[in-house]
């Protein structure tokens, strides 16, 4: 018997992780903890949701259509694709003050920047300004890769379809048009405009570009794109940032510009406002729309509704669920707790 | 090496390979041809000793590994998926990260193949180069190695060493000609097996001239058949003569053999692998898998509508990318392409992680199955084997348990507990106190009842009576049944009660009389009695050795523990078997005198005769006596009357196992002209063991004789476990071969047989049953009884009723056996060996092998339930999961004009699948204890809820759920940041993180119980992906154009919308749970009200499982 004690090499590890009893908790749904449950997420969610609808409310938003389609509109005349340097203008009044910082956004509808192949029509590395790819852009942008066999800087689609509308906004004080002042410093991502996308170490600037031509649709070169400001021109243009910066449903906003300085600082004072668009990116031959959108943020963002509403909705969703869950278990009486 | 035409080579390999097809081979010794060229050695057509079981050379190991691979259709369609992704036009990621996932499979399981095959190098490397002692031309055993052996060679082998080939036994040290071999290697048999040396074969090495002829190799470790032809007398040889590869030599000195096999040796050929099963579980999954193709071939239909979008344009929008030479793809050429595109992005709507997954959760659970204590066994000291590794799951999905009775539901150990002889009945009532005190379970009663009037007219007749030569053909009687087992610990069959027998004084008296009144000479009842048991039978008696101590320096060891406990208790009365070898028994007398019988022959045990017979020579009379035994009727049919017919249906009842014995004398002619026959059945190739049957047959002809019974006592819980399983809704059947009413005993002992719903058929009326024609009735009928018993059933029948079962009511079945039948075990779905006492075939050809029947219980019950349950909510679960995760991007296609654009980076989507949820789901296989093992035991009803668990429906019901999670967890982040400026991996990273969450908290709700492991595995899952997440979106900055997700989350994680978000999402995604909460409430299931239970504590658990099954 001794010697048989001795023997057992086999014998497992009597081991709680071996033998599976480790110490669990064993959480129970029951409706003990559900209805409280229900009731604690019902009501925080109610609290959220209040919080998110009256923000979203306090935000104020002017959506105008410019895209011409119907023949009043002042711009029917530009939606022409035949028309070059089409000018035209919208005319809006604001009743209230528009409370700033406000942002100026353009939209576009039904605009797939996410198309797969256009998303990858573009060569990171010539955008991250490494000259060996200006000279050879890589395949990815054909067939925005050369143009008579010189290289396309910045090469691809992304960049060629770059929207090139540009507006002028003015109110109208006593008849007079007084240009509102329009802040485009730091409207990109600051990676973006700091990590991602470099111009070369080429000064002048222009230099870099030598042996290369500008995307076929663009009027001027990436070097030219702001000639207001020197500095905000190549890959580190904030207009072409943002541009770059593919939108993830096919109808979008792009943050434009952003009213902050002088007079306008506070907000746009009720009035009359006349917008002037520089009328150039045709959108007919998708069904799409133009727009631009004035709109101030909060700590959520932009204006929507829908979260603020959801979380109204979920949350009473709960409490009611809650009560039914109530009635139902006054009625049956579990079976495990009788 | 001297040049041969290539004609020559191809014509000796011709030669080669005809020479080892044929039927019989002719083998001579290679001494003559030492040192000569290859060419001219006479048996270089078969192959040396090395073996070789590795798959893979170094050289082609990627090629070959690669192509046993591809069989896997899995990897094929993955491979298929990556090659697609090359062609530009169709592709949906960057071409070279589609192959990641493949690939990671693929080396994955090149790395264990290649571990694998490492070790089988190495072992095969060792064994090949163990020493051996090969004769060689110098004329004395020169050392070598294994690999050297040749077939024709001389090997000698020394005590304690193991045999490197199929030797034919040449000589031996042994005065006898015997050889002990021990054959734990081959069968896990521990007993010694006595061979015995070749008759008429010469010794000398050098004076070898004949020709070996030996059968073709087969697997048949049971079975060997050859002769020598030296000249015309043919001398005949068996397996009796052959010491097979992988036998260690006990208790004999050295022993010299011939090769007859080498590398094609009976182990070798034996050994083909673990079986594969698929498990029911597994089809299901198949069948499941299908669907999923059929659901991704839909989805990417409805993706290839990409062309009524392309239609509706007016123009060319300046996001549509033509290709160099300017055009567009026409609408339907694009869509054909976009199915393909939609098949790459989908692609993990078929689990190809799945199946890596099973494989793991499996390896997981049968460690726990191995480590279990409960199934463990301190006195044999072994643990749950689980030898198929695949079926673990249908554990908990059985229906039908096949069970033998010997050895598997009674302990298959013996005492000599009662006896008969002379139609007096000698109960040896002091036994039954023994045993009673000392170990309950195992009695044995022995009867002997003598006929009176034998002694004159009944013993020494008749004609056919002859004495053979001896050849001890043991392994005949390794037939289950009667004649049974063998002991698992290294020294067989010497529990104390078999040892110990406390002889019944009103037999001793008799015995005293009969001794003093005839001395040894008269044949006197009694002393015959004794006599037979100490003589007949094959227990070999081993001096004490070193590696085999005993007290007592005797030692018997039995092929069978009745034949054992028959010696031990022809011991106690003072009849000891003193020594045996093949042509002489030892006997000392109570006198003290010593008797030498010589063996003339003994006729072995085989399952048609049911009995065996030793024909010895009385020292004084000089009669040719011949002692059989056997099973009470195989006996009864050659008696002429039914005599003690009512003791042994008495013990019958009382569930005893019964023997009878018999004596017969037979005349010298008679014996000489048997003596003719048998020597020819001996030395014929064809035929060989129905000849010798017959040859048996002939003698055991008009017996007279005496009859006993044996009883084997169940095993201990054995009534609680078949109690348990039945209600369990288990049908449990009982096939034995003993008669109907030892098994109707052992029936109502072990509460199989409590009520009248009860079948009790038997073997000849299951052959009509069987027969096609009322095989439908059998089966209603059998359906509707609550427990079904046959007997006196053969091997066959059992695995015929086992697949007649299987087939025609399509259950799971279950057959468990403690012996050697493994035609019922591989017949079942699920095959249980018992290594107990009887012979370890069972437990070589199981999938399962437990040392305890009770042990069932427990294997079925929690561990069949818990794998079931474990492996099916993850199986239901990592199809919700990628189908919850691929939809995302299937619904996303909606807003990006059916292109194939993933809102992810998919570097991310790798990760997501390969580290961020795949550890849970795996741990959650493994480690899921829905109800506690104590309950599940308590209440066996919970084994037949839990077989539901995977059902068509719930295939379903988690696709469905799968489809509304994706829906809510894209359309709450599409709504709630629908017309703002978000660019694609913005818009991605909280549909994403939604999703993990999603996933992850669906789990934690599934998990029943949360143990450390899981919260560290939970929790760590969620960080890492926040880490990884994070740490990859600081690095990337250009590393994986196009896509870039360089600062995304951070950014994200910087704006309290991308919170607000992910908490309404997970919240509404999760939400129907509660609905299940309330079901589960309002009418919980059994397993739900079970897992209320669990949370009591002990002794109020008690009351209420009492309560509940009360009901």
């Amino acid at each position: 018997m001794v010697k048989q004690e001795q023997e057992l090499d086999n014998r497992p590890d009597n081991t709680a992780f071996t033998q599976q009893r480790l110490p669990a908790w064993q959480p129970m749904l029951s409706a003990g903890i559900v209805i409280p449950g229900f009731v604690l997420i019902g009501l925080a969610f109610i609290g959220i949701g209040v919080a998110l609808f009256v923000t979203s409310r306090s935000i104020q938003v002017l959506e105008i259509d410019y895209t011409g389609v119907a023949q009043d509109s002042p711009c029917y005349r530009c939606s022409d694709p035949d028309t070059k340097n089409c000018v035209c203008t919208m005319d809006f009044s604001i009743d209230t003050l528009f409370k700033g910082p406000v942002f100026f956004y353009y939209g576009l509808t039904n605009y797939f920047q996410n198309y797969r192949r256009y998303g990858a029509s573009k060569d990171a590395s010539q955008l991250s300004g490494d000259l060996e790819y200006f000279k050879n852009p890589s395949s990815d942008c054909s067939p925005y890769q050369y143009d008579n066999d010189k290289p396309i800087v910045p090469c691809g689609s992304i960049a060629n379809s770059m929207f090139n509308d540009t507006f002028k906004l003015y109110q109208i004080v006593n008849g007079a048009r007084k240009q509102v002042p329009l802040d485009g410093k730091g409207i990109a991502w600051w990676t973006d405009y700091n990590v991602k996308y470099r111009n070369p170490s080429v000064t002048p600037l222009r230099n870099a570009f030598n042996g290369t031509v500008k995307p076929v649709f663009w009027s001027r070169p990436a070097y030219e794109l702001d000639p207001t400001d020197p500095a905000n021109n190549g890959f580190i243009n904030q207009d072409f940032l943002v541009w770059m910066r593919r939108a993830a449903l096919p109808n979008f906003r792009k943050l434009y510009r952003r009213i902050t300085e002088g007079d306008y600082a506070e907000g746009l004072p009720a009035g009359n406002y006349s917008l002037e668009i520089a009328y150039n990116y045709p959108v007919l031959s998708f069904d799409g729309e133009k727009k631009v959108v004035f709109s101030n943020v909060s700590w959520m963002g932009g204006k929507n509704e829908f979260l603020g509403i959801a979380y109204l909705v979920i949350g009473s969703l709960c409490i009611v669920m809650s009560i039914v869950m109530l009635i139902v278990y006054a009625k049956f009486k579990f079976p495990e707790e009788d | 090496m001297t040049w041969r035409s290539p004609l020559a080579l191809m014509r000796d390999a011709l030669r080669g390979q005809r020479a080892r097809d044929k039927e019989l081979r002719n083998l001579v010794s290679n001494l003559p041809y030492e040192g000569l060229d290859k060419a001219k050695q006479p048996n270089r057509h078969f192959p040396s000793n090395a073996i070789k079981t590795t798959k893979y050379t170094l050289l082609l190991f990627i090629p070959m590994n690669l192509f046993e691979q591809f069989h896997r259709l899995a990897n094929i369609y993955f491979v298929g998926l990556a090659i697609l992704n090359f062609i530009p036009v169709v592709n949906a990621f960057q071409p070279e990260v589609a192959l990641i996932p493949i690939c990671v499979i693929l080396s994955l399981t090149a790395m264990k193949d290649a571990w694998e095959d490492f070790r089988r190098y190495q072992s095969d490397r060792k064994l090949n180069n163990t020493p051996c002692l090969i004769y060689s031309k110098e004329k004395q055993f020169m050392e070598r190695r294994w690999k050297d052996v040749r077939v024709g060679d001389f090997v000698k082998v020394v005590c304690n060493e193991i045999v490197p080939a199929d030797l034919l036994l040449l000589h031996t040290s042994d005065p006898n000609s015997v050889c002990h071999i021990e054959t734990a290697n081959l069968d896990g048999e521990t007993n010694l097996k006595q061979r015995t040396v070749v008759s008429g074969f010469l010794f000398e090495p050098e004076s070898f001239t004949g020709v070996v002829v030996c059968e073709k190799p087969n697997n048949n470790l049971n079975h060997f058949k050859c002769y020598e032809k030296p000249d015309k007398e043919r001398a005949g040889a068996g397996i009796e003569s052959l010491l097979l590869r992988g036998c260690t030599v006990r208790n004999t000195d050295h022993a010299v053999g011939f090769v007859v096999y080498a590398h094609e040796t009976k182990s070798m050929l034996n050994n083909n692998g673990s079986r594969y099963k698929r498990s029911k579980l597994e089809r299901k999954l198949n069948i499941d898998v299908i669907f999923c193709v059929i659901l991704l071939f839909a989805m990417c239909l409805v993706g290839a509508l990409h062309f009524l979008w392309l239609q509706a344009l007016p123009g060319i929008p300046p996001y549509l990318v033509p290709d160099s030479s300017g055009h567009l793809d026409g609408p339907s050429l694009s869509s054909f392409y976009t199915f393909f595109t939609m098949i790459i992005l989908l692609q993990i709507l078929i689990p190809i992680s799945l199946y890596v997954s099973v494989e793991l959760v499996k390896i997981g659970q049968i460690f726990f199955i191995t480590n279990d204590t409960d199934l463990f066994d301190e006195e044999t000291d072994s643990r749950m084997q689980c030898k198929a590794l695949n079926i673990t799951e249908d554990l908990g999905q059985i229906e039908y348990i096949f069970s033998d009775k010997t050895g598997t539901l009674t302990e298959n150990k013996m005492v000599f507990r009662r006896c008969s002889i002379m139609g007096t009945e000698y109960p040896h009532k002091e036994n039954i106190r023994l045993a009673v005190l000392g170990e309950p379970e195992s009695e044995e009663e022995v009867i002997f009842n003598q006929r009176p009037q034998s002694l004159q007219t009944g013993w020494s007749l008749d004609a056919e009576d002859t004495t053979p030569r001896d050849t001890t053909q043991r392994r005949g009687s390794r037939h289950r049944s009667k004649v049974a087992g063998i002991a698992q610990s290294d020294v067989a069959f010497s529990s104390p009660l078999e040892t110990e027998v406390i002889p019944d004084k009103k037999l001793l008296q008799q015995i005293s009389r009969a001794e003093s009144s005839s001395g040894s000479r008269k044949t006197d009842p009694y002393l015959d009695f004794f006599l037979a048991l100490a003589i007949c039978n094959t227990v070999v008696v081993s001096m004490a050795t070193a590696q085999r101590r005993r007290s007592d320096n005797l030692r018997y060891e039995a092929e069978s523990p009745d034949e054992a406990a028959l010696v031990y208790a022809a011991k106690a009365y003072g009849f000891i078997l003193l020594a045996r070898t093949p042509d002489s028994v030892t006997v000392r007398l109570p006198s003290g005198e010593d008797l030498v019988f010589k063996v003339l022959d003994t006729l072995a045990f085989d399952s048609n005769r049911k009995r065996m017979s030793v024909l010895v020579q009385h020292p004084i009379t000089k009669e040719y006596v011949l002692y059989t035994k056997g099973a009470d009727y195989a006996i009864m049919e050659l008696l002429g009357t039914p005599y003690a017919q009512h003791h042994l249906d008495c013990y019958a009842k009382e569930g005893l196992r019964t023997l009878c014995v018999t004596k017969k004398v037979v005349s010298a002619k008679v014996y000489e002209s048997w003596l003719v026959d048998r020597q020819r059945a001996l030395a014929a190739i064809d035929n060989r063991e129905e000849l010798i049957m017959d040859t048996a047959v002939q003698l055991e002809t008009n017996l007279s004789l005496l009859a006993t019974g044996i009883e084997d006592r169940l095993q201990e819980n054995v009534p609680d476990t078949i109690m348990a399983l039945r209600e369990a809704g288990i049908q449990v059947w009982v096939l034995t071969g003993d008669k109907p009413e030892t098994a109707v005993n052992i029936g109502y002992a072990c509460r199989l047989l409590e009520e009248e719903d009860l079948l009790v058929i038997d073997g000849r009326t299951l052959t009509m049953a069987l027969s096609p024609d009322l095989q439908e009735r059998f089966v209603d009928l059998a359906k509707r009884c609550r427990s079904v018993l046959c007997c006196r059933v053969t091997p066959l029948q059992k695995s015929r009723v086992v697949k007649v079962i299987r087939e025609k009511l399509k259950v799971m079945t279950l057959a468990v056996d403690g012996a050697n039948d493994v035609n019922m075990i591989q017949a079942a779905d699920i095959g249980i060996g018992i290594s107990g006492q009887e012979g370890m075939q069972a437990v070589m050809a199981s999938d399962f092998a437990i040392s305890r029947f009770r042990h069932l219980k427990k294997l079925l019950l929690v561990h069949g339930h818990w794998c079931y349950t474990r492996l099916a909510n993850m199986i239901i679960y990592f199809f919700y999961k990628n189908v919850a995760y691929v939809n995302l991007l299937f619904w996303y296609q909606f807003f990006c004009g059916f292109s194939g654009t993933a809102m992810i980076d998919y570097w991310l989507m790798i990760f997501f699948n390969l580290f961020f949820t795949s550890a849970p789901p795996v741990m959650f296989g493994i480690m899921d204890k829905d109800v506690s093992a104590e309950l599940l035991l308590g209440v066996p009803e919970l084994y037949r809820t839990g077989q539901g668990a995977y059902t068509f429906s719930t295939f379903w019901v988690s696709i469905l759920d799968a489809f509304y999670q994706s829906l809510v967890c894209f359309f709450i982040p599409y709504l709630a940041y629908q017309d703002s400026d978000i660019d694609i991996f913005t818009f991605g990273t909280p549909l994403n993180t939604v999703s993990l969450f999603t996933i992850l908290l669906h789990l934690s709700i599934e998990i029943k119980a949360w143990t450390v492991v899981h919260w560290v595995i939970m929790l760590g899952s969620v960080a890492l992906y926040f880490v990884v997440t994070l740490a990859y979106s600081a690095i990337c900055v250009t590393c994986n154009p196009p896509s870039n997700p360089y600062w995304i989350l951070q950014s994200q994680m910087a704006d309290p919308m991308f919170y607000l978000v992910c908490l309404i999402s997970t919240v509404v995604a999760l939400l129907p749970y509660t609905f299940h909460v309330m079901r589960n409430s309002i009418a919980p299931s059994p397993i739900v009200q079970a897992r209320h239970l669990d949370r009591l504590d002990p002794s109020e658990r008690e009351q209420w499982i009492k309560e509940w099954r009360s009901f």
